[in-house]
């Protein structure tokens, strides 16, 4: 009786979750397509209350009045948890910083009335099913005028896909070249592409070479084996055989990886002029630490990709065997303009270290969009935040130092956006660590070294014969 | 032609990783051949053992390894503390509820990480054991050969303690059969606690060990954890010999993965064998009848 009674309540049960999964999911569903039919939410001037206002802006009733928009709200994902988190906190960090700046100390944005940006937070998590779930829960829940993400390229593309599909305009620091060759219309990014990161690595090399008179002949190129690290990894080699150097091997590995000594034995092995190393953050402490350890003497160890060998925490871990290592960044915190140093400096008083690589990318791309957005009240008073108007905005922005804190932020100094949403004008700065009364520090040594360093090329305990 | 100087270096580098790994892998299986519970979070404990063994180092500006004397007694005392509050609980419970628990345990440990030191690695930058010995064309990190002394004398250390002592006894009579031993007067609950703050302790050794070369992060514990799994699973639950055996093996895979195929290859060349050992002896390579 009673386990007869126990079967059909276990029956039940298992009927009434089956149940409530259906519902959930059908529910699920029907406000997904109840919120993708809901219109864009910009700024109108239809001469009735709208039916699905953005809860951004109020609407007045007439339509010769421009739109009164108190909040524009920016969406921003990026991995703030997982493998990934280093990069999506510090471009929080950054983002918050940009924020507060342009709100309190340039009172908005003042051809929309002095209207305040409200940034919007979603973690992408470390897979593109999660961080495609935080676009689409950003873009129904919050309705956001802009988005920026999600900085790892997997994610970028994820989040990308919703964006698009919704006209809402994406700003990526997803650096992967071929994220704006999707033909997607809505995707903007300022910063350089990843194979720009590898190529600038080895024409540092060529041109420090051929300013002391060495002659570089053979290379060994290391990435980590993500699609970033591939596409960097690829541009350094292309540029390498362009310029008649032997690349030895490429070596691949997962940026997770727990032991290097393989990779560095075979580098001893293979006796390489230099290495052209694209590490994420981790496996960049232990390569160099490895490298140390072996007393393998290089003529040069170029890291290439944005973080690595050069970024303060790298140095803190990784101590002196980091020292003289190079490393491209998409963005230059040493940048001798007034806005790129007093930023740097903010950054640096709120959170403790300069800004790298994440945080930089967001600080330039926050400005644009500041820009952007400027821009556009003057040029679409009546509907600044259509998505084409915005598009058409962003196209015709020609940011430089003389013209806008973008300008002054970004490593060439100039931000144009092509039709596919590139930079016309990306380029990369590299950083070396150098050791600066008796502190090892990030310098800026190339394409023009900052006032008082010289980049330090060979390095010191090179031998030639390896 | 691969140079054979290289492959030698290769393996013999893979040895002193199979012997951490062995050292690391052991305390899972200590956990799960007497308790029965896999603990999924044994990685983490891995982690938190690092990030402890680097900020003694970095207080006390002593190589890593050698603050292995403050964690492996701390982490044996955490370990027997977590066992009270949350795997006693559960112990006897459905698997799933087990496996939620020291999931859950994993995650509770990488937020804390995460929250404390942030996302970015953390490494002792002037570790005294880094530096290399040199022979033949083969070289050799002083600290991973010091990492394996240090571990072989643990695992055998272990190995007398569950073959000689009478703790040890105690241990394998639980192991065999839990329901017998307490009437032959073995106070199981009190094994357990025991021999769940040894597998911590053995964690917090092979952190501070790691440490003298590594770097540690709030994800470190994955790749340790998953070793550890395919080390227990391979061995067979066959005791310390059986644990050392496939830490080797593990260890040399990884070093041939990576010199014939590449880096990127060497979990899979580890999974591989393991699917192919699996076939050939579904119970591992050590298991008891």
């Amino acid at each position: 009786m009673t386990r007869k009674f126990r079967k059909a309540l276990s029956k039940a049960a298992t009927v009434s979750i089956i149940v409530i999964i259906i519902i959930a999911v059908a529910a699920g569903i029907a406000y997904y397509y109840y919120q993708s039919a809901a219109p864009a939410p910009t700024a109108t001037t239809t001469t009735s209350t709208i039916s699905s206002p953005s809860p951004t802006q109020t609407t007045t009733s007439t339509a010769a009045t421009k739109p009164k928009i108190s909040v524009i709200k920016i969406g921003l994902i990026e991995p703030l948890t997982g493998s990934h988190a280093v990069f999506g906190q510090e471009a929080k960090e950054a983002a918050e910083l940009a924020v507060d700046v342009i709100n309190n100390e340039l009172g908005g944005i003042k051809s929309l009335g002095g209207a305040k940006l409200q940034l919007i937070v979603q973690d992408s998590g470390e897979s593109p099913d999660n961080a495609r779930l935080a676009a689409e829960k950003l873009i129904s829940q919050y309705h956001p005028n802009i988005v920026i993400g999600a900085y790892i390229s997997r994610l970028t593309a994820a989040v990308a896909e919703v964006t698009e599909r919704s006209h809402t305009i994406l700003f990526m620091d997803g650096l992967v070249d071929d994220l704006t060759q999707h033909g997607w219309k809505y995707v903007f990014r300022a910063a350089p592409k990843a194979s720009a990161h590898g190529k600038s690595a080895v024409d540092f090399i060529i041109d420090m070479a051929k300013k002391k008179g060495i002659k570089v002949k053979t290379a060994i190129v290391l990435n980590e084996d993500s699609v970033f690290g591939t596409y960097v990894g690829n541009g350094a080699t292309l540029e390498l055989v362009k310029n008649g150097i032997k690349v030895l091997d490429h070596i691949t590995y997962p940026y997770d990886i727990s032991d290097v000594s393989s990779i560095i034995n075979k580098i001893k092995s293979e006796k390489p002029d230099v290495v052209i190393s694209v590490p994420y953050f981790h496996d960049a402490v232990l390569i160099a630490k490895a490298i140390k350890s072996q007393g393998i003497h290089l003529m040069f160890i170029a890291g290439a990709g944005g973080c690595g060998y050069t970024d303060p925490d790298s140095i803190k871990a990784a101590g002196d065997a980091v020292l003289y290592y190079t490393q491209t960044y998409s963005f230059n915190p040493f940048r001798p303009t007034k806005w790129d140093q007093k930023l740097v400096s903010m950054f640096k008083e709120k959170y403790g270290k300069i800004p790298t690589e994440a945080g930089g990318i967001i600080l330039y791309t926050m400005f644009t969009i500041y820009a952007g957005l400027e821009k556009a009240g003057q040029m679409y008073p009546n509907d600044p935040l259509n998505p084409d108007n915005l598009r058409n905005v962003f196209l015709s922005l020609d940011l430089t130092d003389n013209n806008s804190i973008a300008g002054q932020l970004y490593p060439t100094g100039h931000i144009k956006f092509l039709p596919n949403g590139d930079n016309e004008y990306a380029g990369t700065a590299i950083l070396q660590v150098q050791r600066i009364n008796g502190t090892l520090q990030p310098v800026l040594v190339w394409p023009e070294p900052q006032p008082g360093v010289q980049p330090v090329f060979p390095r010191p305990d090179w031998t030639p014969s390896g | 032609m691969m140079d054979p100087i290289l492959v030698t270096n290769n393996v013999l580098d893979g040895l002193l990783m199979g012997l951490l790994y062995s050292l690391v892998a052991l305390g899972l299986a200590l956990i799960f051949g007497v308790m029965d519970i896999i603990n999924f979070a044994h990685g983490d404990f891995v982690m938190i053992g690092a990030y402890t063994a680097w900020l003694l180092a970095m207080a006390f500006w002593v190589d890593p390894s050698v603050t292995a004397i403050i964690t492996v007694p701390l982490f044996f005392i955490i370990g027997i503390g977590i066992y009270k509050l949350v795997i006693e609980p559960v112990l006897g419970a459905e698997p799933l509820i087990q496996i939620a628990v020291t999931v859950g345990l994993g995650y509770v440990f990488q937020n804390i990480a995460l929250a404390l030191w942030h996302a970015e690695p953390k490494s002792f930058p002037a570790p005294w054991l880094n530096f290399s010995i040199s022979a033949g064309g083969i070289t050799l990190s002083v600290a991973k050969l010091i990492a394996g002394g240090i571990s072989i004398i643990s695992l055998y250390l272990i190995h007398y303690m569950l073959t000689k002592t009478k703790f040890g006894l105690a241990v394998r009579a639980t192991s065999a059969n839990r329901e017998v031993a307490p009437l032959m007067g073995i106070n199981v609950k009190k094994v357990y606690a025991i021999t769940f703050g040894i597998g911590t302790a053995l964690t917090a050794l092979g952190a501070a060990l790691y440490m003298s070369w590594g770097q540690t992060n709030p994800y470190l514990g994955q790749s340790f954890s998953l070793l550890s799994w395919v080390i227990v699973a391979m061995g067979g639950l066959g005791g310390v010999i059986g644990v050392l055996y496939s830490g080797l093996i593990v260890g040399v895979l990884e070093a041939l993965g990576s010199t014939f195929i590449t880096p990127s290859a060497r979990l899979a060349v580890v999974y591989l064998a393991f699917f192919l050992l699996l076939w050939f002896r579904p119970r591992g390579l050590f298991a008891r009848r």
